[in-house]
């Protein structure tokens, strides 16, 4: 799958999308898409051009770490994502409580009413759990099948 | 309870040879359950913070290496799988890792801003210990050679929040070739070469039946290409780990031998020292006589120190 580093108007675009969901002024690195949606986040010291000479070396798999999708232009962050960007996110934040932030781990939608038609950041005490995205009468849940909690 | 395997006999024929009298507790320990240990991932959290809420749980958590709080012992008894079904393991907070498996990073001494080759990356338990140590900084080329390893590599890697990692997929050696065909050069390489792994017995006793010695010759041989390949793409100064996480020294100390020997002057090996017991080097085996200075390897012993069965050594380019 062939990667494609976005350029700094790319990257704006989804910084301005970020700043309207979340209050986020800035994301720390580069953002490499890999597919159509999905978004990597990558701050290692190669610069864009060095990736692409190495590129044209050896077969890359991976650069950085899954940080974002785009759904309909608007970004929906990886667990990681929300993780790396936690103390910049400012407003859309939905706090759980402990038996919320259970069944969310576990994978479930929250039957929950937020007035809401928007993705937001799910947070448990100091734990950033990844984006849900919010409708009419739930929060959906994007947790993927290897992080999700395994209650017995 | 894991499945047990019985070992095969030219397997402790040698274990007796290379361990002389100290083959009873060797053999003794094999039997025993080990350790559960965990190494905070100090990307995403402090090893006090993380102690704190194990012990919330109720986990009795012991520090075992004063100088490395990050790492931890879990001596409460937890069900089979919890350490990886925990909460603070999904979100990547920790990595379940074995003790002796996290020296060679020790050795490495990752810094910020290095660039670092891990040649055999996979499933990224060093991995992760380094972008930990590099706080995310600098460069690694985390490389493996098969896609579904490769997988695992990358989920560990987004799990624990690994951003300055670039994973590639390719044969060691033609890794090296190509990195030196572009004159890329790295401070740092670790060379945990894959082996026989007669270190991880306790937890995973399958490998007794895997064992056989044609399988060692092999490694064996792949082991110093794989040295001599790396060797080319390391910068003058630079370090070089060879780990293996197995005993025997037809994948250990031949290696290091025919290291010393095939560059001479241009690589220096370095002293070791870690928070466990290491044994030397060993300069005889069988019929074959390695350079002394293999004796400055360190081989760990499951029974010295509780731990999985490891070796390793640490070379300088110095021209």
């Amino acid at each position: 799958m062939t990667l494609k580093i976005l350029s700094i108007n790319e990257k704006k675009k989804i910084e301005k999308s970020l700043k309207e969901q979340f209050g986020i002024d800035k994301i720390p690195g580069l953002l490499v898409k890999r597919g159509e949606e999905r978004i990597f986040l990558f701050q290692g010291s190669l610069s864009p051009k060095e990736i692409t000479e190495l590129e044209k070396t050896i077969l890359l798999e991976r650069v950085g770490i899954y940080f974002a999708k785009i759904i309909r232009d608007e970004p929906k962050l990886s667990i990681e994502g929300t993780q790396i960007l936690k103390d910049q996110i400012k407003k859309n934040i939905f706090e759980l409580n402990k038996e919320q932030a259970e069944q969310w781990m576990t994978g479930q939608e929250l039957n929950i009413k937020t007035g809401k038609r928007s993705f937001l950041i799910m947070k448990y005490k100091d734990d950033l759990l990844g984006c849900g995205k919010a409708s009419e009468e739930k929060i959906t849940n994007f947790i993927p099948k290897s992080r999700r909690l395994k209650i017995k | 309870m894991k499945k047990s395997y019985p070992p095969k006999p030219l397997f402790i024929e040698r274990m007796k040879l290379l361990l002389g009298k100290d083959f009873k507790e060797y053999e003794e320990i094999l039997k025993k359950e080990p350790v559960r240990s965990i190494r905070v991932n100090t990307l995403k959290i402090s090893p006090e913070k993380l102690k704190k809420r194990l012990e919330e749980k109720g986990w009795k958590i012991n520090q075992p290496w004063k100088d490395y709080p990050e790492v931890m012992i879990i001596e409460s008894n937890l069900e089979p799988g919890e350490l990886g079904r925990a909460l603070e393991h999904l979100l990547g907070y920790y990595y379940v890792q074995e003790l002796a498996s996290m020296l060679p990073i020790i050795v490495l001494k990752p810094k910020p801003n290095e660039t670092i080759l891990d040649l055999c990356a996979a499933p990224g338990s060093k991995t992760t210990q380094i972008a930990a140590e590099m706080k995310n900084t600098g460069l690694i080329i985390a490389n493996e050679i098969h896609l579904g390893r490769i997988k695992i590599l990358a989920s560990n890697l987004e799990r624990c929040g690994v951003t300055n990692t670039i994973i590639t997929r390719k044969e060691g050696r033609a890794l090296c070739k190509r990195l030196k065909q572009k004159d890329f050069k790295f401070d740092k390489i670790l060379l945990d070469a894959p082996c026989s792994g007669e270190g991880t017995l306790r937890s995973t006793p399958i490998t007794y039946q895997m064992w056989n010695f044609k399988t060692i010759r092999r490694l064996s041989r792949l082991q110093k290409q794989l040295f001599e390949a790396a060797f080319e793409i390391l910068k003058i100064g630079g370090e070089i780990i060879y780990s293996t996480c197995t005993h025997a020294p037809e994948e250990n100390e031949e290696i290091i031998d025919y290291v010393i020997k095939r560059f001479g002057d241009k690589i220096k090996m370095e002293e070791i020292s870690l928070p466990i017991k290491c044994r030397p080097g060993i300069s005889k085996w069988k019929d074959k006589e390695y350079d002394k200075k293999v004796k400055q390897a360190c081989r760990i012993y499951p029974q010295d120190n509780n731990t999985e069965g490891f070796f390793i050594t640490k070379f300088r380019r110095v021209k």
